[in-house]
């Protein structure tokens, strides 16, 4: 007993200052989305090489439910491409004919994996292992493998990348209702991770219960899934809408994702700022 | 007593000359000096530490909600508090010895202590700086800041630990 006092009294000012140490860190670490996601995405590189060896253990052991999804998702691709050389033939279009080379392409997919992730708090952030050494820049979009939104990439290491996904109070996107191309945009106001608001929808957008809410972003291409209308109301001024949507993506169980690059972003981007300087 | 409360004039005097006068400055971004942490710096080193953890929290608490650090302060003085007497040791090789009946700065010469106030301010001027940078990717504009501003701080603090050294230690 006595030598356990002597132990406490020798450390408890290394044990203080480790505790006002981390809550400092802490403080500021949470104090704004950057520093936020950098420190993030610096204690991953560490720790990522930990989280990915266990989260390989998991994947392993997945395997067979994620090759029936890819299967399946094979299939899926292979009608499609079916359905358009068809559609090719009918309009008289030889499909080994077209030119369009990888240049040309106005998005391209690169495949990640989740490293770590968190959903039970206000600001969350998803870490996949992709970073700028594959060709991940900060603003890409991040989708689940059957077109839906998940968020979009807000800082990269070299080997990591950084997602702020819809379960962020920080996080808005625009979004465009399915059937009659009303914008709304779209917020996560941090209650309930399976539902978000759309604010000010339009009064002439007639929303009804079921309604599709697809991403209307430069970031990502049309067809991408926000989420569902489950409810909605007028607001008290009765000049718009205000809807509440479920969310598509299962964000409890992300694993295989897809980050969308936008090879026009840089030009739209120099634009936006040229308009706005 | 008399002593104990210069240090807190002392305190004062950093902190207010930090807010309004050299956090006022600017004059480039890779030149910002920092004076506050003299505070922690200068405080004797017979005192026990659990007391200088707490001071170094006060200030740090006092520059973060005065500058809007939200912990950054806090979380790059701390640590002065925990070094001192090793990076006193490693730049004077002097330490506490348990006959000594003077405090260990007042038997250092002022070209030593100062030795001591540069190697804690460029610790210091490097936790802070990358820790508000987060980022490697322009480390030569890092290594200049860090550089730079602990040059000028470290000017900045020779005439006030010179004063120090008059008025507070020699008493």
């Amino acid at each position: 007993m006595h030598r356990l006092i002597e132990f406490i009294k020798r450390i408890y000012v290394l044990v203080l200052f480790l505790i006002l140490e981390v809550a400092a860190l802490w403080s500021y670490a949470t104090s704004s989305v950057y520093a936020e996601a950098k420190i993030l995405s610096r204690t991953t590189e560490v720790g990522g090489a930990i989280s990915g060896t266990i989260t390989d253990i998991g994947h392993f052991f997945s395997l067979t439910y994620h090759n029936r999804e890819l299967t399946s998702r094979v299939a899926e691709l292979n009608e499609e491409l079916e359905r358009t050389q068809l559609l090719l033939e009918e309009s008289g279009i030889d499909p080994e004919s077209t030119t369009a080379i990888d240049e040309d392409l106005h998005f391209r997919y690169h495949p990640a994996r989740v490293v770590s992730m968190t959903t039970n708090r206000n600001r969350n952030f998803v870490v996949l292992d992709k970073g700028t050494h594959d060709g991940i820049a900060k603003d890409m979009g991040v989708i689940t493998p059957d077109n839906k939104l998940v968020g979009y990439v807000v800082s990269c290491s070299e080997h990591y990348a950084v997602v702020m996904p819809m379960l962020n109070t920080d996080f808005s996107t625009g979004g465009r209702l399915v059937g009659n191309d009303y914008v709304c945009v779209i917020r996560w106001s941090g209650v309930s991770k399976y539902k978000f608001e759309a604010v000010e929808l339009s009064i002439y957008s007639n929303p009804s219960e079921g309604m599709e809410v697809e991403v209307r972003s430069e970031r990502l291409p049309a067809g991408i899934l926000i989420g569902t209308i489950v409810d909605y109301e007028l607001n008290s001024s009765k000049s718009a809408y205000s809807a509440t949507l479920s969310i598509a993506a299962d964000m409890s169980s992300l694993d295989n994702l897809l980050i969308v690059e936008n090879t026009h972003y840089g030009e739209i981007e120099g634009l936006m700022q040229q308009v706005g300087n | 007593m008399f002593k104990n409360l210069s240090y807190l004039w002392m305190a004062i005097v950093l902190i207010l000359l930090q807010i309004f006068i050299l956090d006022q400055l600017s004059i480039a971004m890779w030149l910002r000096p920092m004076l506050f942490p003299l505070i922690v710096i200068l405080l004797p080193m017979e005192w026990r530490t659990i007391w200088v953890l707490l001071i170094s929290l006060t200030v740090g608490v006092v520059m973060d909600m005065s500058l809007g650090g939200v912990g950054l302060y806090t979380a790059t003085l701390l640590p002065l508090a925990i070094i001192r007497r090793t990076t006193m040791y490693l730049t004077t090789r002097r330490g506490l010895e348990p006959g000594d009946q003077t405090s260990l700065m007042s038997r250092l010469g002022l070209r030593q202590l100062m030795f001591y106030v540069a190697a804690m301010i460029l610790l210091h001027h490097a936790m802070f700086f990358l820790l508000e940078t987060l980022s490697l990717e322009n480390v030569l504009h890092l290594v200049a800041t860090i550089l730079l501003s602990s040059l000028l701080s470290i000017i900045i603090a020779l005439p006030i630990v010179h004063l120090f050294t008059l008025k507070i230690i020699d008493k």
